[in-house]
């Protein structure tokens, strides 16, 4: 077999499919691993913010018809809204609707049809002014002194709920990052030290002819760079499909998703996605070179 | 072939005088980079061994109270049996492993303070060649005997007709595409001495370059050498074949890791 001469070098390197596709897998699910847990720590952020953001600055006022027997339903409510009103640090007061009322037990009782005399509480959504606070002890003394009992509810727990959520959700994603990481770097070492045996021959004429290890190290750290950057695209892009539809399906699903952020992508996550095989790459090609030259220099005139 | 018409047998010294018969001055004729080689350093010698010992850890020592000198332009056989510690010896002047004692001076340089990022580049001054050869099968010979420049970061453009010159001078000018696999044995052993010298080395050490040829390859590998050694490169080469030492040269003998005689001729 001949090679022709041409104005080009071979490569030092064979490339060897065989050998290389293992490591090319691992990679793969490595980076889609990653840019999943990215995809979804982000859209967990994007829901808790816009949880937290709906939440701030309003009140929900429940009464209780059971506990209001003497008032029509509908009295109470615009008695209740015509108080909250008058006070100086309320923007609006809404009376929602009992439909309104009603989905919100869908959550916990699904689509089943609900009696229409089902004693539903009146819910009043109050939109404060901004920075400003509802006194809820005084709020409910003003409203218990017009005959009327109501609670009140500044959403705190909830949203003290949300953000507590929201930090072990950081936590676990950076966490399961750092695994993965971790995994890409064993994976680069081992794939390293492989390649070293694998062309021992090659290592062993490089130092002959007088290579110092850097020159082997980035013959072996650009090779394994360039098959994580690759491997990196495949599974990011795989993730990004992945994301897509399981959105598809939260939109589409009925009660699946209540209690679940759901999976809307944005330009943001694409350019995280997009980070994946950047970093996957350079994570490995700094392993590998470190490696090649840990291994190589220890081997100088020993 | 690059020697044909070289009549090839034992030459003794008178002849060695003059230089050997060619019939086709053409096919011998060095190609101009070697001819342009670095004049070898005269102010020391270029290997200096003073009472060097080595042993592979608690083993008993392989080599003992070594001591010699190559002056530069020299061209030395070592020579002993299987096993006398030949092959260790060329170990360690080319750096591949240190000695247990004594010590080494390899350009003027005591090795025992030479820096480990220093090697690779003490590494460039020297060209090995070994009796397996050490070609990589997936480089065509071209790409084998470039590597020393490749691995330097001389352009491809800069060493091309440099190498193809070379392959030619050993005549392995049609074979410049092959793969090390489809050579012989005597054409690989010539792909090995190529590289070793295309890096215009100031030493030239081989181990056994003969060991994997016939007698008559092994002489007109020898007469290699000695071409290359005549423009001036150090020559040192370990043979067990003593009937392929030209009449007059400086052998080194060793037996059971023990100089035991050191005979001075006349240069090939």
């Amino acid at each position: 077999m001949n090679y022709r001469l041409t104005d080009k070098a071979q490569p030092l390197l064979p490339y060897n499919k065989k050998d290389d596709q293992p490591l090319f897998m691992v990679l793969v699910i490595l980076a889609f691993l990653a840019a999943l847990t990215l995809l979804a720590t982000a859209s967990a952020y994007r829901a808790a913010a816009s949880w937290h953001d709906n939440l701030a600055g309003t009140v929900t006022v429940q009464i209780k018809t059971s506990e209001n027997t003497n008032k029509a339903g509908q009295d109470i409510a615009e008695q209740t809204k015509a108080i909250l009103d008058a006070l100086p640090y309320v923007m609006t007061v809404t009376i929602l609707s009992p439909k309104h009322s009603k989905d919100l037990l869908k959550p916990w009782l699904g689509d089943t049809p609900l009696p229409d005399d089902l004693p539903l509480p009146i819910l009043l959504d109050v939109k404060l002014k901004p920075d400003q606070v509802l006194d809820i002890n005084t709020t409910v003394s003003l409203l218990s002194s017009a005959g009327i009992r109501a609670d009140i509810d500044d959403h705190s727990q909830w949203d003290e709920q949300i953000n507590r959520t929201t930090g072990t959700a950081r936590v676990l994603s950076l966490l399961a990052l750092a695994l993965i990481i971790i995994a890409s770097i064993a994976a680069s070492i081992f794939a390293t030290r492989a390649g070293l045996t694998g062309q021992r021959r090659l290592m062993d004429v490089l130092q002959q002819v007088g290579a110092p290890p850097t020159y082997t190290a980035r013959l072996l750290s650009t090779r394994f760079a360039l098959s994580g950057f690759r491997a990196g695209a495949i599974g990011a892009l795989a993730a990004w499909l992945v994301s897509v539809l399981v959105g598809l399906l939260f939109s589409t699903s009925g009660g699946f998703s209540y209690f679940l952020p759901g999976l809307n992508l944005t330009l943001a996550d694409l350019y995280l996605v997009l980070a994946v095989p950047i970093v996957l790459a350079l994570i490995i090609a700094v392993t590998s070179w470190h490696t090649v030259v840990k291994t190589l220099f220890g081997e100088i005139y020993p | 072939m690059w020697l044909n018409g070289v009549k090839m047998s034992r030459v003794n010294v008178n002849q060695q005088k003059a230089r050997p018969k060619i019939t086709n001055p053409e096919q011998i004729q060095s190609p101009e980079l070697l001819a342009k080689s670095n004049p070898a350093n005269t102010e020391f010698a270029n290997v200096q061994f003073e009472r060097v010992g080595f042993r592979y850890d608690r083993e008993s020592e392989i080599l003992r109270d070594v001591s010699f000198s190559l002056q530069p332009g020299s061209m030395t056989f070592v020579t002993g049996s299987s096993g006398a510690g030949k092959t260790t010896l060329l170990k360690l002047i080319y750096l591949h492993m240190r000695p247990s004692r004594g010590l080494i001076t390899l350009f003027g340089q005591d090795t025992s303070q030479i820096e480990r990022r220093s090697i690779p580049a003490l590494k460039r001054r020297m060209g090995i060649v070994l009796q397996d050869f050490h070609l990589i099968d997936h480089l065509s010979v071209f790409e084998n005997v470039a590597l020393p420049l490749r691995v330097a970061g001389r352009k491809r453009s800069d060493y091309r007709e440099d190498v193809l010159g070379l392959l030619k001078w050993v005549g392995l000018g049609p074979r410049a595409h092959a793969l090390p696999p489809t050579l012989s044995g005597g054409e690989k052993q010539r792909a090995a001495i190529a590289r070793a010298v295309i890096g215009k080395p100031e030493i030239l050490i081989a181990d056994e370059p003969t060991g994997n040829v016939d007698d008559d390859i092994g002489r007109r590998l020898i007469r290699l050498f000695a071409e290359l050694n005549r423009l001036g490169t150090t020559t040192i080469i370990a043979t067990h074949n003593m009937s392929l030492i030209p009449d007059g040269a400086h052998i080194l003998s060793i037996k059971d890791g023990h100089i035991t005689g050191s005979i001075h001729g006349t240069d090939i």
